[in-house]
């Protein structure tokens, strides 16, 4: 392990400077930023239909809508822009394409009919009643059974069926190791789908400047620097002249990680009218149009040895693509991520899936915290505890004696993923220890009944991909994903630091830790370093903020560009006390030399020279200035781990689920910030808990989506949180700079399985299967209700 | 080179669609306007409910008559035997008055489940009561509590019962001159027991089923009136009266309790919609009701 043991500040609680704003409502979100002057409003007309063709749009009456500037349709853009894809490269994607504004047909609900141009946005919603668009509606689907079934429309002619993705793998011989278990389970799970739920909605803003031909847009996004690429190529401009920036972001979650249509038309329009555009979505568009994610089927087949120890494992996934492939990452996101994560801290090293996504007409899915680990986990730990019931062996036991051992790693993993540390075991042992697992399972009785209530305990083991590089995404097909991020660290003339990094903050904390790991690695105070991100006129290139990689690759170009920049600080110092620059030491915003106890320069002097500011001239050959760009490319991925272990108590008589207790352990390798870290389990934890328990998008057979409010959508409010007992692991990694792993996403893969687990030991007893989440109360009652009248049956 | 935006400040914004508005000072003047405007216009009192309508343009009354400044409208007495909530008491008066707590016990331990604080510190009694949402907590309770609704218009003054009062889902007995000024709820009884529970998917916001009652018993410990009011169970508040009868007259026993679960769940007539299906609301009905009953054997055994 590279233990960098001189750290001062990587590793300490520092409060995030953000809350200072934040907390008093300060923030400017995209909504506060101020309007330039004839400025012009966007509303969307949306589809009432999950399927049918356009026959026609008749915007007469809206138009003539005083303060109404124009309605336009698909047909109006299409010279504008190019019709929408993310671009792929692997075998089993089949390209599609869409308009971003319809053209002739819709395939769901909220799918963009026309844009209303007003001088107001109040205006605007009142044209929206005006335009009267005649439908033809057709026969939808909704559900992968039905979009996969014989005879099911196809929604894109092209591809001939409704598969927009296939992939496969299969380790070698895998007939035969397969068929070395002693016996074989098989399990079906389900999650519903899903919103990424942030409280701000999305929204853009697009100015042409009037003196040069550039154009910034404003907008809320997680990755800038792919939302200017893509701009820059569906709407043929150089992507010199645009300018992308992310203002205070209310929330992302994932769904802010994609380029949307509406981002393409705020500029398109821009360009058109030589006038600054906005839209601003409300909760109804935001739940009806933004990403949705989830939504799979998972079949899974484990063979196993008597002794519980895997021998092989296959799953068959499907899942749920929407209407248009996600831009940037297209359905193989969840799908491939999914299968490819599934083998989580186990050692198994035979493994078969089979993955597909299929169209629909549902909003399309996409990104969202976790990704394909929610599913992955609820699959293989609900095997783990199946194995062990079934074998009569306790299900904690079942997952030690599968698990990566210490003395194992670096492990690569079946699916070729190499492990460089972690602390399964460790990790699941200290749950066990805070929960009281042995003493629970010695007191609990057969049928789990404690006071009128069923009892029991759920186990989640997991690893969290996080970090990717450029080879991760190349081996996923992923043919514009960079991989890498970047930062540039300046030096002012006074002696104060400036860092850029090529990330955009959705309130994770950003403009603290990045302060801190700069501050920690030039020797100075927190408070003497700025940190500027989210504006791709002043950042180097970048991938963006998700799949818990800030802190991995943002985190890690910054420590490795204030080292760059140290180097020059201490060649300048160098020549200045005429010391040796290796052995200087920065330290307390000064340059010393320890050797001559009394000699030390301030970084202000330094910096002064750097930039010409004295007479004392710089070293041969030094360049003026105090500045270093970094670009860093992370490993494949790096994997942080943890373990949820959760007690329930389920209601018989009405099938609700009351969380008892809560312990998370949790290990991302070198902490930054505790606090920070702290914050991120909570709250993904908190999603965790309502993916399992409440949320789900419901659409109808016929495609409507039933529930696009945050009335009928329910998410978990501080009132559902139990206490949540927290304890942390810390196993730097050896292969990512200064060792640290993700944390952002943990908490919510390990709270879905663990919760469904436990629900699941509390019904065992009653013979209840749980597969599926979200377990609202009705679901389970009616579960307990099956179970209790089959036994009557069988009795 | 780039230029910097000429910055306009920004202005005001709303979402409903056009409406006029009226800020009456007491109740004559705004029935007077609710005379004038009738069919066109809309009480506005916390607005917890009608301002998301409007915002949505689900509804888009042309007038909006807000009685927020009629002070003669914000009381909350004792009346005799009933203690009278006027039109402009929030709800959070009610939750935190001693009054209250004393007197109608059962709106004290319902409050805390209707919504959160903050639609609590705006939310009227009397706008949630007219509001006459199926799933709405404070019409369980006034009808259990076998409340008196007082309307009012330019015409004068009437009272009806909560029978009389919910019509269907979000639907009231008010004509479009009326609206309603006050509500009568009788004190609890001596040695009557109250109780009210509901289940809900998430712990805030709207329940998926809830029972509100209020029981009182004789001297030989047999319960000697009844009123059961479920959430849920149709298109409005609903009184079980089977189960009602069921009870009355009898010793709160375990068979019995049993029996009034049962019979709860064959009464309920209600809807399926995205948070639970009809079956299981049915079954939550009939498990509240136990839940009810058993905590009142609790009261009627204490005397
Ligand atoms: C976040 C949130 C959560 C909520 N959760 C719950 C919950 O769990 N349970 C629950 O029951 N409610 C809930 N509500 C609704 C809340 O209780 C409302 O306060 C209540 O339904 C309406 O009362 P109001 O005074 O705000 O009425 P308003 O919204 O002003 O009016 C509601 C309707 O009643 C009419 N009206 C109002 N007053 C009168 C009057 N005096 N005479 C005639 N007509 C009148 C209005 O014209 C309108 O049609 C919630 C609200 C919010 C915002």
């Amino acid at each position: 392990m590279k233990a960098i043991e001189d750290f001062t500040l990587i590793g300490k609680t520092v409060l995030r400077r953000e809350d200072s704003y934040l907390m008093r409502g300060k923030a400017q979100f995209l909504d506060d930023l101020p309007e330039p002057k004839g400025l012009i409003h966007l509303a969307f007309v949306l589809s009432p239909y999950a399927c049918a063709d356009i026959l026609s749009v008749d915007a007469s009456a809206a138009k003539a809508l005083p303060g109404v500037i124009d309605v336009l349709t698909g047909k109006d853009l299409v010279g504008d822009i190019k019709t929408f894809a993310p671009v792929i490269e692997i075998e089993g994607y089949r390209d599609v394409r869409r308009p971003v504004v319809a053209v002739d047909r819709v395939n769901f609900v909220g799918e963009y009919v026309a844009v209303i141009l007003a001088e107001s946005p109040y205006v605007a919603q009142d044209a929206l009643d005006l335009v009267e668009v005649d439908y033809d509606p057709l026969p939808a689907v909704a559900g992968i059974e039905e979009a996969e079934a014989a005879g099911a429309p196809v929604i894109h002619s092209h591809l001939g069926d409704n598969h927009i993705f296939r992939a496969a793998f299969e380790t070698e011989d895998f007939d035969a190791r397969f068929a070395e278990g002693d016996l074989v389970l098989e399990e079906e799970f389900r999650n519903g789908k899903t919103a990424g739920g942030m409280i701000e909605p999305r929204g853009c803003m697009a100015w042409p400047d009037p003196v040069a031909t550039n154009f910034t847009l404003w907008t809320p996004t997680q990755i800038p620097h792919i939302v200017r690429t893509a701009i820059a190529d569906h709407l043929d401009i150089p992507e010199s002249v645009l300018r992308v920036v992310a203002p205070a972001v209310g929330g992302g979650f994932g769904t802010k990680a994609h380029v949307f249509p509406d981002e393409l038309i705020v500029v398109a329009l821009a360009r058109r009218y030589g006038r600054a555009v906005k839209w601003v979505q409300d909760r109804r568009e935001s739940l009806l149009t933004n990403m949705h994610a989830r939504g799979h089927i998972l079949h899974i087949k484990v063979s196993v040895k008597q002794d519980g120890t895997l021998c092989g494992v296959y799953l068959n996934l499907k899942t749920n693509c929407g209407a248009y492939p996600n831009h940037p990452y297209s359905p193989t996101l969840e799908a491939t991520g999914c299968a490819r994560m599934l083998p989580g801290p186990y050692r198994f090293q035979t493994y078969r899936y089979d993955v597909s996504s299929l169209i629909t007409n549902t909003c399309p899915t996409g990104a969202k915290r976790g990704t394909g680990q929610p599913s992955a986990f609820l699959a293989i730990e609900g095997m783990m505890d199946r194995i062990g019931r079934r074998l009569g062996i306790d299900p904690a036991e079942v997952r030690r004696r599968n698990t990566v051992r210490p003395e194992e790693f670096p492990y690569v993993n079946v699916v070729g993923v190499r492990y460089d540390t972690g602390s399964y075991l460790p990790s699941l042992e200290r749950g066990l220890e805070m929960i009281g697992y042995d003493a629970f399972r010695a007191a609990q009785p057969k049928d789990r009944l404690v006071n009128g209530k069923y009892r029991g305990i759920g186990i989640c083991n997991y690893t969290e991909v996080s970090g990717t590089g450029a080879p991760g995404w190349r081996v996923r097909g992923f043919a514009k994903m960079p991989g890498f991020d970047s930062s540039r660290v300046v030096v002012e003339p006074d002696g104060k630091i400036t860092v850029y990094v090529s990330q955009a903050d959705a309130g994770q904390g950003h403009y603290t830790t990045f302060a801190q790991i700069a501050a920690d690695r030039l020797g100075v105070a927190c408070e003497d370093v700025t940190v500027v991100e989210g504006d791709t006129s002043k950042t180097p290139y970048g991938t963006g903020t998700f799949a818990s990689r800030g802190s991995v690759v943002g985190g890690g170009t910054v420590i490795r560009c204030s080292e760059k920049v140290g180097v020059k600080i201490r060649r300048i110092a160098g020549y200045m006390l005429d010391a040796d620059p290796e052995r200087l030491v920065l330290k307390d915003g000064r340059v010393a030399d320890p050797e001559d106890a009394g000699r030390s320069l301030s970084l202000r002097e330094v910096a002064e020279t750097a930039y010409s500011m004295n007479n004392l001239g710089l070293p041969q050959g030094e360049e003026h200035g105090l500045e270093a760009t970094d670009y860093y490319d992370p490993p494949m991925v790096t994997m942080a781990n943890g373990t949820h272990v959760v007690q329930v108590a389920v209601d018989p008589e009405d099938g609700r689920v009351e969380i008892e207790r809560y312990a998370v352990v949790h290990d991302c390798g070198r902490v930054i910030n505790p606090r920070i870290v702290e914050g991120q389990v909570h709250g993904a934890t908190v999603q965790g808990i309502g993916e399992a328990l409440m949320e789900e998008i419901v659409y109808d057979a016929d495609g409507q989506h039933l529930n696009a409010n945050l009335l009928d959508y329910l998410m978990p409010t501080a009132m559902d949180v139990p206490e949540l007992e927290l304890d942390h692991i810390e196993t730097p990694s050896i292969d990512t700079v200064g060792g640290i792993k993700g944390a952002a996403e943990g908490g919510l893969t390990g709270a879905v399985p663990a919760i469904a687990n436990a629900v699941g030991d509390a019904l065992s007893g009653l013979g209840v299967n749980i597969t599926r989440v979200p377990l609202r109360p009705s679901s389970v009652f009616e579960q307990i209700r099956r179970a209790c009248t089959e036994k009557e049956g069988r009795a | 080179m780039t230029g910097s935006p000429q910055w306009l400040s920004m202005e005001t914004r709303v979402k409903p669609a056009v409406f006029d508005y009226h800020r009456p000072d007491n109740i004559e003047e705004a029935c007077a306007l609710l005379a004038e405007y009738g069919a066109d216009a809309r009480v506005l009192s916390g607005g917890q409910s009608l301002v998301p309508l409007m915002n949505m343009r689900i509804l888009s009354p042309a007038v909006l008559i807000d009685i927020n400044r009629c002070r003669d409208l914000a009381y909350l007495r004792e009346e005799g035997a009933a203690i009278a909530c006027g039109a402009l008491t929030r709800q959070s008066e009610a939750e935190t008055s001693d009054l209250v707590a004393s007197r109608l016990p059962l709106m004290s331990i319902a409050m805390p489940h209707v919504g959160v604080r903050a639609s609590r510190n705006f939310g009227t009694v009397c706008g949630s009561l007219a509001h006459a949402d199926p799933l709405a907590e404070l019409p369980s309770v006034a009808s259990a509590l076998d409340a008196r609704f007082v309307i009012a218009s330019s015409r004068g003054r009437r009272e009806v019962t909560a029978d009389e009062f919910f019509v269907s889902a979000l639907t009231n007995c008010l004509e479009p001159d009326e609206m309603l000024a006050e509500v009568k709820m009788p004190a609890i009884a001596e040695g009557a027991g109250c109780a009210f529970h509901e289940i809900a998917n998430r712990a805030h916001g709207f329940a998926v089923a809830g029972v509100a009652a209020c029981v009182e018993f004789g001297p030989d410990g047999r319960c000697s009136r009844a009123r059961l009011s479920a959430m849920g169970a149709g298109d409005t508040t609903a009184r079980l009266s089977p189960v009602e009868a069921l009870i009355e007259g009898q010793r709160l026993d375990d068979a019995l309790i049993r029996a009034a679960g049962a019979e709860a769940a064959v009464v309920a007539d209600p809807a399926g919609d995205v948070h639970a299906d009809a079956a299981y609301r049915a079954e939550a009905i009939g498990s509240l009701v136990r839940k009810v009953l058993r905590q009142m054997q609790g009261a009627a055994v204490e005397r």
